[in-house]
């Protein structure tokens, strides 16, 4: 097999428990390790709480393990956040752009997407309107779309596959569900089971800031579910 | 630097400035009008009032209050502006150095629409253009390092420590009556006066005041001294930013 993209082996990350002079440190991963290879989708499971999210923004490089070690090649990791960067006084287009910077990509790229971005948010003359005229459901459009824009060699993903109104929740979950099918090495993060288990084929199952379990996705899911079951008994 | 980099502090500058721009009613107006109200501010209470000023005093004043505001919002905006985007911080990997950079170019891009109004001022007031307009950008420059240096390190400071802020507001102002940003050094008794002379803000300034109002040359080797201590804080301010970086995304604002 190839070697892995990115390699976690006993990762813990911790933080503040808040800023005062001598407050103590809580460890929101603990132990994790994982693989992670080229054309993967991996699912990451486990109760709320249990550090996915931390572990999401390790993997996408904002967060620094404390300790462990991870080994990455030089590959782009890229979580998808809606409306990074949006800032109220300006127009769609620019906050477009804005967000498209930041999110790694180059400007002659962002900007050529435009027209799809601005069709795809079906937002009309409002895209050149600043958005804080906006309502909600159209400032989730606009992020959405311009997320999907990404094209980082990982993508990253925490449960914000639909967004918006039903419609809209569709439209950009087929979005989505396009993006993982078309090769890309995934991370998807989520509390539905039936989204991991058609968009992944690989778990890992994580609890309390400790990798539990990784292998493929029934393996997995059946000790996962088997947990939940004991600990369901017993209460 | 990676060119993605580049693009992103040049569309965040500008997405700042429209953004300020489209923030208040009168826009850009305000670029000029609010620096004017305060050295009105100023002029009113030093020269009218008490009359501190000579001959000399408005065009001493009006160059001192330009420069330093401009060094004084570099280093508040700078300064505060990691702090300001710990949400960005934490939502993306970015070279957190971008956020004071922007900062400090979107004050410099306004310092250069009020220094050219200054100049036109200066003029019709008496204090011709001249041959040595030709030390200014090195001025500007060594203006701009030592900003930049105190930028950077307040910026790094502050994410982890916010109460600073109070703090810096206070050494800022008492700075800026050390320096004769606002009354001439010269009135300070000797051993003090000698002291404060030290002051890298009290040279520049004094430099750009001898070229813009007696079309004097500046003391290069105090300058060089300046932008020597400039660009050592300058090195020591990155160097603190970056060795704090993987703490940024910790942190709640």
């Amino acid at each position: 097999m190839d070697t892995p993209l990115i390699e976690l082996e006993n990762v813990g990350v911790a933080f503040s428990a808040q800023r005062r002079v001598g407050s103590g440190r809580f460890w929101a991963l603990e132990d994790v390790s994982l693989s992670l290879r080229q054309g993967e989708r991996l699912g990451v499971i486990g109760r709320n709480g249990a550090g996915k999210s931390t572990l999401l923004r390790v993997l996408a490089g904002i967060l620094q393990p404390d300790r462990g070690r991870m080994r990455r090649s030089t590959v782009s990791c890229q979580l998808l956040s809606l409306a990074v960067g949006f800032t109220p006084y300006l127009s769609g287009r620019d906050n477009a752009i804005l967000s498209g910077l930041m999110i790694g990509l180059r400007q002659r790229d962002i900007v050529s997407r435009l027209p799809a971005i601005k069709e795809f948010s079906e937002l009309g003359d409002f895209f050149e309107q600043p958005i804080a005229s906006y309502s909600s459901g159209m400032l989730m459009r606009l992020g959405f779309s311009v997320a999907i824009q990404a094209e980082p060699d990982v993508l990253l993903i925490d449960e914000v596959l639909a967004v918006g109104d039903a419609e809209f929740q569709e439209k950009s979950g087929n979005a989505l569900r396009e993006r993982m099918r078309q090769g890309h090495t995934v991370v998807l993060v989520s509390h539905d089971e039936t989204q991991v288990t058609t968009l992944c084929d690989r778990l890992l199952w994580i609890e309390h800031g400790k990798s539990i379990r990784e292998g493929s996705r029934d393996e997995v899911f059946a000790a996962y579910h088997e947990e939940l079951h004991l600990v369901g008994g017993a209460t | 630097m990676p060119q993605h980099v580049l693009e992103l502090i040049l569309f965040s500058t500008y997405a700042e400035l429209r953004a300020e721009r489209s923030r208040s009613y009168l826009g850009l107006i305000w670029w000029i009008a609010e620096p004017a109200m305060m050295m009105g501010a100023f002029w009113l209470v030093f020269d009218v009032i008490l009359n501190t000023g000579g001959p000399d005093y408005l065009a001493f004043l009006l160059v001192g209050l330009t420069l330093w505001q401009w060094m004084k919002s570099c280093i508040t905006h700078g300064g505060y502006a990691i702090w300001g985007n710990l949400g960005l911080v934490r939502q993306v990997s970015l070279p957190v150095l971008v956020f004071p950079v922007v900062q400090m170019l979107a004050d410099t891009i306004k310092f250069c629409f009020i220094f050219a109004l200054l100049l036109v001022i200066l003029w019709i007031g008496g204090y011709p253009p001249n041959i040595t307009y030709l030390a200014l950008p090195v001025l500007f420059a060594v203006t701009l390092l030592f900003a930049a240096g105190g930028s950077f390190l307040v910026a790094a400071i502050v994410p982890l420590v916010p109460d600073l802020r109070f703090v810096i507001e206070q050494v800022l102002t008492v700075l800026m009556f050390l320096s004769g940003v606002v009354f001439a050094l010269d009135d300070v008794p000797s051993p003090l006066r000698e002291a404060i002379a030290l002051n890298p803000v009290a040279t520049l300034l004094e430099a750009t005041r001898g070229v813009l109002m007696h079309a004097q040359w500046p003391n290069w080797i105090a300058l060089l001294k300046v932008g020597a201590i400039s660009a050592i804080v300058c090195v020591a301010g990155v160097a603190l930013v970056l060795h704090l970086s993987p703490r940024y995304p910790k942190l709640a604002n």
